[in-house]
Formats: structure tokens, sequence, C-alpha cells
């Protein structure tokens, strides 16, 4: 971890492009005003220090007209140059460019809440103390495309927040009631923070998130639900992988097709584990082979007698295409299509084997208690 | 360039002798408790602010102190607090701070003691009213003690909606109901400072020979009187949101929450104007007589009083550029925010000209009053960051604002009260205090000031936020830079607490004018009189003729303390003696 | 300023009785200035949400006791007219016309406050009131009418016209068969704020009218006592200053809360 300050701070976005060169200004110029005061006041202190006990004797100097205009007149002047480039700036970082694709980010006591075009959902960052289980295990960041504009709306549900980028040097009170816009356009790959800017409660310093700027494919496959971008390794919740899983919870699909025994577990599967499956070539029982595309995947759903992997016996259930539609198939087609080593939950009493089926197998005598993918 | 001189320098008259030390003065004129509860003399009760004021410095500055020790470490292993107990230190540091102590400070302290000796009156306008709102304050202030002991409260002192009507399990009504009672003080004492001022000028006292002081504190007291009511009706009507569960602040039923920061603010603004001017007011008077010169200036200094007071009215949204005001609103208030700045540029700038040619000494009170030109200076440039647009939008509620105003309102005012009462300390007690230990506390205060609050714009522009004791690994060199800048702060706060204490016990004597001032509060005995003078003054001249050696009487000036009697003002040569003032020469620049 | 030519109502620190009524004036004007400056708060609140919520303002203005408030506007209208009176009695050094014309005053201040404690009591009888109250009368009322048409429900008759309060049957009839969002929809929140700037704005008003009372009945007390004699007149007339004020207040308050919905009809 990073335990020190950079002397510049990162810059990560246009806004923070134009931010800098005028904070600069203001430092330079500021600074020159107050080195100025500072030398005359310190020349006066030396030069007219009281010395000797001698008389004292002093001009009596009452002002000078000419003096007060100018430096009434030149401050304003300088104050002018900020205002009008500080309006430049302002401007650009405030006027949302019309066709940005939209994420709607929700603000509440104490985490932030992202919501893409597509559904998509990401815990942005927070107090996990605040969150349900199911979002403590999708904390993720705020995927963004690079070189992009997005629009971002926000809403609270509760007190004002304010989303705070130092990376994009701009933040946006976040207030119940009413939507309120701004606009990014992130210029550097990376992730950053996202802070809390308004004071909310008790756990105000704990609503801390993350803005993860990636190239494009990787946004594209990130809205397709393939996951990993946003920094949580579960498919992102409302995406087409993320239903799948849902079904295929539902279908216990996970009581045979147990996660592979090189992901640590011990029990014998009684059917191939899914995990990386979709782009493989399988060997087929009776000669042949066929590559695990959507296609083989959604037949093997429906009717699975059709193909079965060499050394499986054909025992998969041929009812699953009454329990689904077309449109879930898709979906659980989707997570499969997702699924890499490691990832499949195991059963568990969270989502235990239908009546009947086998919880705990023993591995044959001399086998390992891997089954082939 | 044209300097402008006035007449010539009119011969002057003999400096007075030393008025004889009055067998009863105000202090010892009546004993007993009730003698002072029940005081209608405006110096006792400025000195009644006095005690309470520094007692409620104090708590501020402990909660200061537990809110800096626990930014000490980064996370919960390394804080001293839990998180809520955190959000009630700062939120009652700043409570405390700014509205027990900051808002009345000056003009509660120094203007009810010296506004009508500075005039030539016997007492403010309204002498029961001035006690009135010595109880009215203590009675809020009672009120918030309360409310913190009993848990306090964790909104911040800005107290914005929802979360303070609706959301905060903490004692926010008692508390807020405290500080709505103390903004009556508020007005209390800024209405008879205005009255005072406008009906009770002794004879040749006119507008343009009062003390600047006099000034600051009426453009200070028209902004208590117009200001301060608009935060008690915010303020009542958050307690009635709380209380009843439904009010106009509230989104479900079609309120706005942004509201609430639009009249809270347009007092709140103008409040640290209360807080600044009074203390512009002090830092004219003392380099005046510091470096034995007129002011430079002195109709923009006194309009620049003014000028602050009205403008700062218009510019409150400054604070809510990214609240959700419109875009046309952001600019506007921008653009009026440059304007109040100018004001305070040209005050710096005269105030620096004074100084020019001058005949310089730097005992306390010129050593605070030079700490606070460059303090004020730092913090009043920073400003200029948060009044810019597109710089705001970053560093708005970071570290960098927490900076900026410390080094206006701690930097800048606390260290004007400070020399206000190093200033004045011998003509309200009649005592010296210790000239090596006063000094050595304005550097140590200095030197603190600066190391606890520089690295906070570092902090700040990195983008650390306020109100954080969470905070990430990388800022926590800098809080610990700025804690032990705090540590340093702190004992030299303690030094003047323990020597203008012992002044009162073992400090030498002081005469009726130990610094050699032109004011018609030096005219009185040191401590004064009940009715301070004994026959009507009249005033003959401006108020700053240290160059020509008369005072507002037209009597000549006692030796001014100079390098050599470092210890001991209280004693020097008289008139005739070889720095007497009989012996100078008047030099006019042409 | 030698002691044996004082006034026994010149004060000490003021030098003539002349600087010290013209303090005393001045002192009262600023104070004015302060009240001013509180309502003003709550008044620009009010025509913020007046401004963007038109039409439920102007329905709950047009459900509060109107007759009250006339009757309450007389009252005042006339109390400051008596103040007067009482001013011209001090100058005069009429001492029975004085505390006639104070205690002529108080009285119409307290028949006020009378008549207010009486629209309280109706509004709350009716529960007209903001937060728990309102929601639930207003869902009685709303009961009946589930389900109906916009036209149904103008028809419809609530079998005893005063439960639920009349105030909610119009409500619920004018939402009846509407969404929110739709022409002529009041949504119930910002009635309910209304309702929020109403009790706020005459309490807070109530509360100067009570203390208006109080420094009335001083005056008496003053009077009574000798106090008040030709010279120190002014003591009434600082007071009367404060009085004046309270009334103004109300008559910009009063349009403002009473007549926001003249046009409409009233229960």
């Amino acid at each position: 971890m990073n335990t020190s300050l950079p002397g510049l701070a990162e810059r990560a976005s246009t806004t923070a492009d134009n931010f800098e060169p005028l904070f600069w200004y203001i430092v330079a110029v500021t600074g020159l005003g107050t080195l100025l005061v500072c030398g005359l006041l310190a020349y006066c202190c030396v030069a007219y220090r009281r010395t000797a006990r001698g008389p004292v004797s002093t001009p009596r100097i009452l002002g000078s007209h000419r003096l007060e205009l100018f430096w009434t007149v030149t401050p304003l002047l300088i104050f002018l140059t900020f205002y009008v480039w500080g309006v430049w700036v302002y401007d650009r970082a405030v006027q949302v460019p019309p066709d940005a694709p939209e994420i709607f980010v929700i603000g509440k006591q104490w985490m932030w809440k992202a919501q893409y075009p597509g559904g998509q959902r990401v815990i942005i960052g927070g107090n996990p103390a605040n969150m349900t289980e199911e979002d403590r295990a999708h904390i993720g960041a705020l995927v963004l495309p690079i070189n992009r504009p997005v629009r971002v709306t926000f809403i609270s549900e509760d007190v004002i927040h304010d989303f705070g980028v130092p990376a994009f040097r701009q933040k946006i009170d976040v207030i119940p009631g009413r939507y309120v816009s701004t606009w990014y356009e992130p210029n550097k790959l990376g992730v950053f923070n996202v802070f809390c800017d308004q004071y909310c409660g008790t756990e105000h310093s704990l609503m801390v998130g993350k803005i993860r700027v990636v190239p494009q494919d990787e946004f594209d496959a990130f809205i397709q639900g393939k996951g990993g971008a946003q920094g949580s390794p579960n498919p992102v919740d409302g995406s087409l992988a993320f239903k799948g899983w849902q079904h295929f919870q539902r279908l216990q699909c996970q009581s045979c097709h147990t996660p592979n025994a090189a992901s640590g577990t011990n029990l014998h599967p009684r059917a191939p584990s899914l995990e990386g499956l979709y782009g493989q070539t399988v060997p087929l029982d009776g000669g042949g082979s066929a590559v695990a595309d959507e296609a083989y995947l959604r037949e093997s759903i429906v009717n699975p007698r059709a193909k079965v992997v060499e050394g499986w016996k054909p025992v998969m259930p041929g009812n699953y295409e009454s329990q689904v539609t077309e449109e879930e198939l898709a979906q659980v087609v989707a997570y499969i299509r997702w699924l890499k080593a490691g990832q499949m939950i195991a059963p568990n009493d969270r989502a235990p084997a239908p009546y009947g089926a086998p919880r705990v197998t023993t591995p044959p005598a001399g086998s390992s208690s891997g089954g082939k993918p | 360039m044209s300097i402008i001189i006035a007449d010539e320098p009119r011969a002057f008259a003999p400096p007075p002798p030393e008025p004889p030390a009055p067998a009863r003065h105000y202090l010892n004129n009546a004993y007993g408790v009730w003698s002072w509860l029940l005081t209608v003399d405006h110096k006792r009760i400025g000195l009644l602010y006095l005690v309470s004021l520094t007692f409620f410095f104090t708590v501020g500055g402990i909660a200061a102190g537990l809110v800096r020790i626990n930014l000490l470490g980064h996370n919960a292993e390394g804080h001293i607090l839990t998180d809520d107990q955190y959000n009630r230190a700062f939120t009652a540091h700043g409570v405390v701070m700014l509205f027990l102590f900051l808002i009345p400070s000056i003009p509660a302290v120094m203007g009810n003691f010296f506004i009508p000796m500075m005039i030539g009156a016997k007492d403010l306008a309204f002498p029961k009213l001035n006690l009135a709102s010595w109880y009215v304050y203590m009675a809020g202030a009672m009120l918030l003690v309360w409310s913190v002991l009993v848990g306090g409260i964790d909104t911040g002192w800005t107290l914005y909606p929802p979360y303070s009507s609706r959301y905060s399990h903490t004692s926010v009504t008692p508390g807020v109901f405290g500080v709505f009672i103390t903004g009556f003080s508020s007005i209390m004492t800024g209405l008879n400072i205005m009255v005072t001022i406008h009906k009770m000028r002794c004879p040749g006292m006119t507008w343009g020979r009062l003390p600047l002081f006099c000034w600051a504190l009426y453009a200070t007291s028209f902004i208590q009187l117009l200001g301060t009511p608009v935060v008690a009706i915010t303020l009542v009507l958050l307690m009635a949101e709380r209380v009843g569960g439904v009010g106009i602040f509230d989104p479900a039923i079609g309120g706005d929450p942004v509201l609430f920061q639009h009249l809270f603010w347009f007092y709140s603004h103008p409040a640290v104007y209360i807080m600044i001017v009074p203390g512009m007011g002090v830092v004219s008077e003392i380099l005046t007589c510091f470096s034995r010169k007129n002011i430079f200036g002195y109709k923009a200094v006194a309009w620049s009083s003014v000028g602050i007071a009205v403008v700062g009215f218009l510019v409150w949204a400054h604070h809510m550029y990214v609240a959700g005001i419109s875009y046309y609103s952001a600019l506007l208030f921008s653009f009026l925010t440059m304007l109040v700045a100018v004001p305070s540029a040209i005050k710096v700038f005269n105030w620096t000209a004074t100084l020019y040619r001058g005949s310089i000494t730097f005992q306390a009170p010129m050593l605070f009053t030079l700490a606070f030109l460059v303090l004020f200076t730092v913090g009043g440039v920073t400003g200029l960051f948060l009044a810019t647009l597109g710089t705001d939008i970053h560093l708005h509620d970071t570290y960098f604002v927490v900076a900026h105003f410390h080094f206006v309102m701690v930097g800048g005012m606390v260290l004007a009260y400070m020399a206000a009462l190093h200033f004045w300390w011998p003509k309200m007690t009649g005592r010296m205090y210790s000239d090596f230990w006063s000094r050595a506390s304005a550097v140590i205060i200095f030197v603190g000031f600066f190391l606890t609050f520089v690295p906070q714009f570092v902090l700040g522009y990195h983008g650390m936020p306020r109100r954080s004791p969470n905070y990430l690994a990388e800022f926590q060199v800098y809080n610990v830079m700025s804690t032990a800048g705090a540590s340093i702060l702190g004992f030299g706060y303690l030094l003047p607490g323990i020597y203008l204490t012992l002044s009162l016990f073992f400090g030498k004597k002081a005469s009726a004018n130990p610094w050699s001032a032109t004011g018609l509060e030096w005219q009185t005995p040191s401590p004064p009189t009940a009715f301070n003078f004994e026959r009507m003054p009249v005033v003959v001249c401006g108020p700053y003729e240290y160059a020509i050696g008369v005072d507002q009487l037209g009597r000549g000036l006692p030796e001014p303390p100079g390098p050599g009697s470092a210890d001991d003002p209280a004693s020097h040569d008289g008139p005739t003696g070889p720095s007497g003032s009989r012996n100078k020469e008047t030099e006019v620049v042409g | 300023m030698s002691a044996s030519t004082h006034s026994p109502v010149l004060k000490h620190h003021f030098d003539n009785l002349e600087q010290q009524h013209s303090a005393e004036r001045l002192g009262m004007w600023m104070f004015l200035a302060t009240e001013v400056m509180f309502f003003s708060g709550v008044f620009v609140a009010y025509a913020v949400y007046r401004y963007f919520f038109p039409g439920e303002f102007q329905f709950a203005s047009s459900q509060l006791v109107l007759w009250v408030a006339a009757l309450n506007t007389a009252f005042l209208i006339t109390s400051s007219l008596t103040m007067t009176l009482a001013i011209r009695s001090a100058q005069l050094g009429d001492r029975p016309a004085l505390l006639r014309n104070l205690l002529l005053t108080a009285l119409l201040g307290t028949a006020f406050m009378g008549f207010k404690a009486y629209e309280y009591a109706t509004d709350i009888g009716e529960k007209f009131v903001p937060g728990a109250m309102f929601r639930q009368e207003l869902a009685e009322a709303e009961g009946p009418l589930a389900g109906m048409s916009h036209e149904q429900a103008a028809r419809y008759e609530f079998p005893d016209h005063h439960h639920p309060a009349p105030w909610a049957q119009a409500l619920a009839k004018t939402n009846a068969g509407k969404q929110p969002g739709d022409a002529g929809y009041l949504s119930p929140g910002r009635v309910e704020l209304f309702l929020c700037f109403y009790y706020t704005m005459t309490g807070i008003h109530g509360v100067h009218i009570v203390v208006g009372i109080g420094c009335i009945l001083w005056l008496v007390q003053q009077a009574v006592a000798g106090k008040i004699p030709r010279e120190n007149y002014s003591t009434v007339e600082v007071v009367s200053l404060y009085w004046h004020l309270v009334d103004m207040i109300w008559l910009f308050l009063m349009p403002l809360l009473y007549l926001a919905g003249a046009g409409l009809a009233r229960h």
C-alpha cells in the first residue's frame, strides 16, 4: 500500500487536467502576493525598529488616494482572473455532454451503489457492516471506460452525502428527493478513490469507494456480466450471468455439478465440473468430441442424453426444459460461460440438494478425488 | 504619488500629569459576588464575559485536543475515541468555539469595556440590557454544555438536515436551543454598541475621529443585528422539524434540505465577518501605537469594515457551490465573493503602509498583531481558492477548507483577541504582565499554529475529506505533523493563562498610559473609575496623532515604551528627558 | 451634568433626557429590524414553496378558519389605535386615559390570542396538523373512495359531513381517480408542508403577541407606580413601536396564509 503522498496528486480525468493549471496559477499569484506582504512587513520591522532611546520621530503620513486606488483595483483585477478561469473550468466540469450514457449512483448510510444502463449493479464501496451479506459479496468498483464521457446521476436514500473523486478533481452533493448529475471523462487507467465529502453520520469516513477505469473491451466484458472488472469475483449483479447464477441455484445444478476437485473440495462429483468448461473441447462417450459452445450447453440442459461426456454416466435429469424458459436458458448459459475455476459454490444449507439427490459421495477406491472436467 | 498630510502640526500641549491612582475604581468600589452578578457597569460586564469566554475556550480547546489526538491514527486501531465519539468531539469543538467564544470574543469583552471609554461616555446606552446579554449568553452556554455532557451532538456545527432533523440520535434539540439562546446575546450586544456609537459620543468625537476599533465594532454590530435573527428562525424551524417529526426541510413531503443550507449560510457567512472584523479593529489600534504613526488611509480602513459587512451578506452560497444550486447562482455568488475579498486586501495593504517609516517596538501586543497580519493574509488568500468555482469543486469539504478557516479564525481572530487582551490588560486590571513570557508565548503560538495547519492544505489538495476519523494511510504523516503542531499551540495558549493570572497578584502596577497611546480610554487611570471620566472629555483631533504626539484631547503623550525598558514600560523618563516629547522633531513628508 | 438638575427619569449614564429618549427610540428601531429579519427567514421559505406548489398551498389555505383570522385582524388594528392613543395620553400626562388605553390594547391582544386558541383547537380537532394525524385522517377519507373514478367520487356523499374532516373529504375527492403527476392532483405531503408553515408562523407570531401583552402590562404597572410622567412618555412610545411591528407582521402573514386560496370553495 502506498503510504506516502506524491507531490502532485494523481489526475485521471479531463476535469482534473483543467483544474490543475488553474490551481497552481492561484498558488503562484497568491503566493507571490503573500510573500510580498510578508516581505514588506519584515522589511519595515527591521528597517524601522526603534533602536536607541533617542527621540522617537515619525513622519505624519495620512494616506494616498493613488495608492488606495492602486491596491483596490489591482487585487480586484487579479481576483477576476481567478473568477473567469474558474468559471471556465467549472463550466466544463458540470455541463454534461448531451448523449453520454447514464449511470445511476445511490448513496445511503454508509455505502454507494451503482446501477448501469443494462441493469448491472455494483456496490462501489462503503461500510461492510451496513451491507447485506449478499451486498458484501458484491463490493467492487464503479467501472468506467477510458476516454469516454459518462453521465452519472445521483440520489440519496437518506441524508445528504457527497460523491468526491480527488483524482477527477470534483465532487457533487448527493441529495435525498432530487436527482443531481455530473459527468466524467476519465483519461487514465487505474483505480481511484471515492470519498463521501458531506458529513452524513457515524461512519461517514468509511463511505469510501473505488472507481476503476478500464479499456473499452474490458468495460464491455463487464457490462455483459463477465465480472472481475468491478473488483469482486462474482458475476456482476443484474447482468445475464448473474441471473443465470440464480437459476443455477434454484435448479440446484451444483448438487451434481460440484466444484472441480482441484478447487479444493473433496466431494466426488457425479457430473462433470462446469468451471472453465466454456470453449473447451470435450470427448464424447462413444467417440468424437464437441466444442462446449452455447449450442452445446443449451442442448446439454434440455436434452442431456444427446451428448454424454466420456467417462460419465447419463444420469442427468431430462425435465429441465419444462423448468426454464428460453430466456432463462440463455441466462444459465451465460452463467456457465462466466464460470471459471474456483468460482462455483459447493452445495450447502443455503442451496441444498433436492430430495433424493446424493449429498455426499465417497470416491471410488484407488482413484483420486478429482474427476475429469 | 501624493501623500496627504493634513494641516500643519499644531504646537503640542504638555503631556498630562500621571493621574493619581484612585482609591476607588471599578474593581474595588463594591465587593461581593452580587456586586458582580448584578452589576450594570460595562467594565465589570466585560470581565464577566472574559471569565466565561476563557472557560469556554478551554472547553473547545480540549475538544480540539481530542480530535487531533484521535487523528494520529488513521483507522480504529490507532484511535482513542470511537467514530461516534469523534463526531461528537468535532461538533462540540465547532459549536463551542464559534458560538461561545469567537462570536462574542472581542465585542463582548473589549467592545463592552472600551467602546464607552473610547467615545468619552460613562457607559453603554443600555447597561441593563448589557447585563442581560451576559445572562442570556450563560443560559444558552449552560444548555449547550449540558447537552454536551449528556452525550453531545454529532451533526457538525452546520447541522444540515435531514441528518440533524431525522437521523441523528444525539441531543440535537437542546444543543440547538442553546445556540438559539446565545444568538440573542449577540443581538443585544450588537444593538447596544450601535446605539452607543450613534448617540453617546462626547463633544468633538465626530464619525471621522472615531478610533477604527469603533468603526470595526460598528460594522460587526450591523452584521450581528441583521444576520443573527435569520439563523434564529432557521434553528427554530429545524427544532420544530426534529421535535414534530415533520417539517419544511423534509423531502418526503416536498421540502428541500438545501433550503436549510441557504437560510443557515445567510447568517453563518456574515457570522465569520462578525468573528474577524473586530480583530481588524484591534490591529488598527495596536499597529499605530507600536509604530508611532497615523493609520495609513483612515477612511479606507473605516469604510472597508462597512464594505465587508454589507457585501458579506451577499455571498452566502459560496458554501454551496456543489450543494445543488443552479449553474447561474454559482456564477453569481463566485463573482460577489471576489468583491468581498477586496476590502480585506485593502486593509492589509494599509496596515503594511502604516509601518512604513514608523518607529516600531515589539512588545507582546505588537507581536500578536504582526502574527495576525501574516496568518490572516495566508488565510485570506486561501479563501480565494474556495471562492473560485473551478478549484472549489475539488477543495470543498476537504482539509483545505479546514486549514483556510483556521488560518483566518485562529491565526486571525484568536491572535487579535490575544493582542487586544495584552494591549488593554494594564487598563483593565491596573497591572503589567511579564514582557518576556508574553513575547515568548506570541512566538510559540505562531510557530505552533503554522505547524498545525499548513500540512492540512496539503491534505486538502490531495482530497482528504473533513470530519473523518478514518482516513487513508497515505494521509497519516501530515496528520501526525498537524497534531504535533497542535500540542505546541496548546502549550502556547497555556502560557498567557499563567502569566496573566500571575500578573493580577504580582504584576507591576500599571500607569494610566503605559503604551503611550492616543485613545480616550488611556486618559483614565488604570484601572478606571466607575464612570470612566471625571469630566466630559472634549475631543479635538483624530485618533492616531502619534507623529505629532497628541492624544485625542489635545494633550501630549508620555514617553512610549522603547527598547531598553523591556520589562517595565511603566517607568520612563518624563517629557523633558532625552527622548521626551518636548524634544521631538516632527517631520512632514511632502 | 450636575446632579441637582437631574430629572428623576434621567438615567445616570446619559447626559440629558433628549439623548436618553433618542437612544431608546433608536434602540427599539434596531430591535424591530432584527424582528423583521427573524420573520423574513420563514417568509422567504414560504414564498419559495408557494411558488413551487401553488395548487396544494391554495387548497390548504382555503381550509383554514378564515373568519377567526378576519376578526383577529380587526382586533390587532384596533389595538394599534388604542396603543397610539396611549402615547398621546402619556404625552398629555393623563394617567387615567393612559391606563385605559393600555388596558384596552392588552385586552384586544388577549382577545386575539383567545380566538387564536379557538382556531387552533378547531384545526387540531379536525386533525389538520402535519404528521401522523393528517395522514390518518386522509386515509380514512380515501378509504370509501378507493377504486372510484374522479366523477364518481365527486358525486359521493360521506355519511357524516364532519368525520372524516371536511378538508380530508375535499382532498380525497380532489385526488380520487388520479395519480401523482396528473393535472389537478394535490400531493398530500405538500399540503402538510403548508401546514408546517401555518403553525410555525402563526405560533411564533403568537409568542410575540404574548410578549407584547406582557410589555403593555409592565407599562401599566409603571404608570400606576407613577414612573411615566409627561417627560417620560417615550417609554410608551418605544413599546408601541414593538406592538405596531407585531401588528404589521400579522398584516403580511394573514393574507399569505389565509387568502392564498381565496378563489377556492371553503368548507
